[in-house]
């Protein structure tokens, strides 16, 4: 269960931690702000602790801090005050390579699918492991496992032109996760799809919960959060709360 | 081992692909290559064999001192080693002067031919040889006032002018390689930027899977290398084809023009050293303009 510490208007909200057991958290964020440089403020003393194997929604609406959040999970972006912590490590202190090992621990689903168009399904899926340096028989291995899992193994050579938006963000969801990372980040991963095609997403990412990685998945569709009755968190001009659904 | 092919493997493959995708691009910049490996291979092979030909005639370090009649080679020897100019010197009784031209000529009797002459008409001869083309006159002047030698003679006017004609064409060609290599290393990195602009889709998702920057850029890399090295090929591939055309053409040419390009040939070392050359040179063109194209990438 994630943890939410306290935000800057003080609301504790949420610690179900059991004070004997060993912290393991995934994610933990301390005193977190971030200002751009043109001035606006996308984070406000963000503090929160995600667990291994948690699912945790974060709702807000458009522009409220919500891709700033991940892009600092994922050192994209640096905190300007606070310190955010992933897997153990600190990505606003990663540079090059060293950044490089953490996000190849992270998965990242984005709501505008980022395939490469001239690549079909199996290569922009093998890309990843290319990408990492996995050897041929590894990537052949890999392959059909993480097609199964969003179950596009018939789509397998097909080009993304040719996928409908549902099946692209699943090719999307394959290559985020085919390299077995221990968390998964998703930004808006419905932003773009019908309501069939947004569940069935979900649903492969309850199904990844469910075999132990931690999903982050910003969204503003309430009636998903309501439909897959897991912890959510909201980031409102900036300032993260819990809510209850 | 195994890890090291699995990268060939992928740097190979993503290499290919950027050079199927760089169409006219890829071109653009071999053509700029070719173009620069050309002249500066001519103007080696050009230099390479005007000093061919400097060596062949020089012959042009070495002065002939005619002696009087009468005048013993062997005893004036020691005095001209003793010349900080002269390096070696060699005597030619002149019997061994008159049985070689004898021979030359054709003439098989030889004490026929000397009694028809009444007599040997040459005289002996010392063939010094100069420490360097700078001194050559200044020991021609000093065996000419050398009580006993009637003539001195040295190839000098005509090494003057192949010996100038040698530097103004390394000049020439420096100056034309020197500008030529700037352009090219400019075309190649523009070419490489603009090959990852357009890939630069995938280089995103490739940062945001995990994938290191060496990894991300070494394809481009190779790319470039690749660029140098395909326009080093036809380059040589166009010297050679020029090469055989002049070939061709001297064959029609009067004997003394034919006897020039003869000395003037390539040794054999300089026809493998000018392929080598210029795949070295293309090569590090194409790897300096794909590294000054990605550098700018690589280090944001």
């Amino acid at each position: 269960m994630p943890q939410v510490l306290t935000d800057a208007s003080g609301n504790a909200q949420r610690d179900r931690q059991s004070p004997s057991k060993p912290v393991d958290n995934i994610i933990q964020l301390q005193s977190v702000s971030k200002t751009y440089r043109n001035g606006s403020q996308a984070l406000i003393d963000v503090n929160l602790e995600v667990k291994r194997g948690d699912f945790l929604f974060v709702t807000g609406p458009s522009g409220s801090g919500k891709s700033t959040f991940l892009k600092l999970l994922y050192g994209e972006e640096c905190a300007s005050q606070g310190e955010v912590k992933v897997d153990n490590d600190f990505p606003a202190k990663l540079r090059g390579d060293r950044l490089s090992l953490l996000r190849r621990r992270i998965g990242i689903v984005f709501q505008d699918y980022k395939l490469i168009p001239r690549r079909t399904v199996t290569e922009n899926v093998s890309f990843v492991l290319w990408a990492q340096g996995y050897t041929r028989k590894e990537i052949n291995r890999r392959l059909p496992a993480a097609l199964k899992m969003v179950g596009l193994q018939h789509k397998a050579e097909c080009f993304p032109e040719e996928l409908s938006g549902g099946e692209q963000q699943r090719v999307s969801i394959a290559r985020a996760i085919v390299g077995t990372p221990p968390l998964l980040l998703a930004d808006e991963p419905t932003g773009n799809l019908d309501p069939d095609n947004s569940w069935q997403v979900i649903k492969i990412l309850k199904k990844l919960n469910q075999i132990g990685i931690t999903v982050i998945v910003t969204t503003h569709d309430e009636s998903l959060i309501r439909l897959s009755n897991h912890p959510v968190v909201q980031i409102r001009n900036g300032r993260l709360s819990s809510v209850n659904y | 081992m195994f890890r090291f092919l699995t990268k060939l493997d992928y740097l190979l493959r993503e290499t290919l692909l950027g050079l199927r995708r760089g169409g006219w691009m890829n071109w653009a910049a071999i053509s700029t290559v070719t173009v620069l490996l050309f002249l500066f291979g001519t103007g080696l092979q050009a230099s390479w064999q005007l000093e061919g030909l400097l060596n062949q005639v020089g012959s042009q370090l070495e002065v002939s001192a005619y002696l009087e009649t009468g005048v013993d080679g062997a005893m004036l020897k020691p005095v001209i080693e003793r010349f900080p100019e002269a390096e070696v010197v060699k005597s030619i009784s002149k019997e061994e002067a008159w049985a070689s031209l004898v021979k030359d000529l054709g003439i098989s009797d030889l004490k026929d031919a000397s009694r028809q002459l009444e007599g040997n008409p040459l005289v002996d001869e010392l063939k010094v040889r100069a420490k360097s083309s700078a001194s050559v006159p200044i020991l021609a002047k000093k065996l000419k006032n050398l009580q006993g030698v009637e003539d001195v003679q040295y190839v000098d006017e005509a090494v003057k002018r192949i010996a100038q004609l040698d530097r103004g064409l390394n000049w020439l060609s420096l100056m034309i390689t020197g500008l030529l290599t700037v352009t090219t290393i400019a075309v190649i990195s523009t070419t490489i930027r603009l090959i990852v602009m357009a890939r630069r889709r995938e280089i995103e998702v490739m940062q945001l899977v995990g994938a290191t920057s060496s990894w991300i850029y070494f394809p481009f890399i190779l790319q470039g290398i690749v660029f140098g090295v395909v326009g080093a090929t036809i380059a040589w591939g166009l010297i050679q084809a020029v090469g055989q055309f002049l070939q061709n053409l001297l064959a029609q040419q009067p004997e003394f023009v034919q006897f020039l390009a003869a000395e003037g040939s390539l040794r054999p070392i300089n026809s493998i050293a000018l392929p080598l050359i210029l795949l070295g040179f293309g090569g590090s063109v194409g790897l300096l303009g794909s590294l000054l194209a990605v550098r700018r990438f690589a280090t944001r």
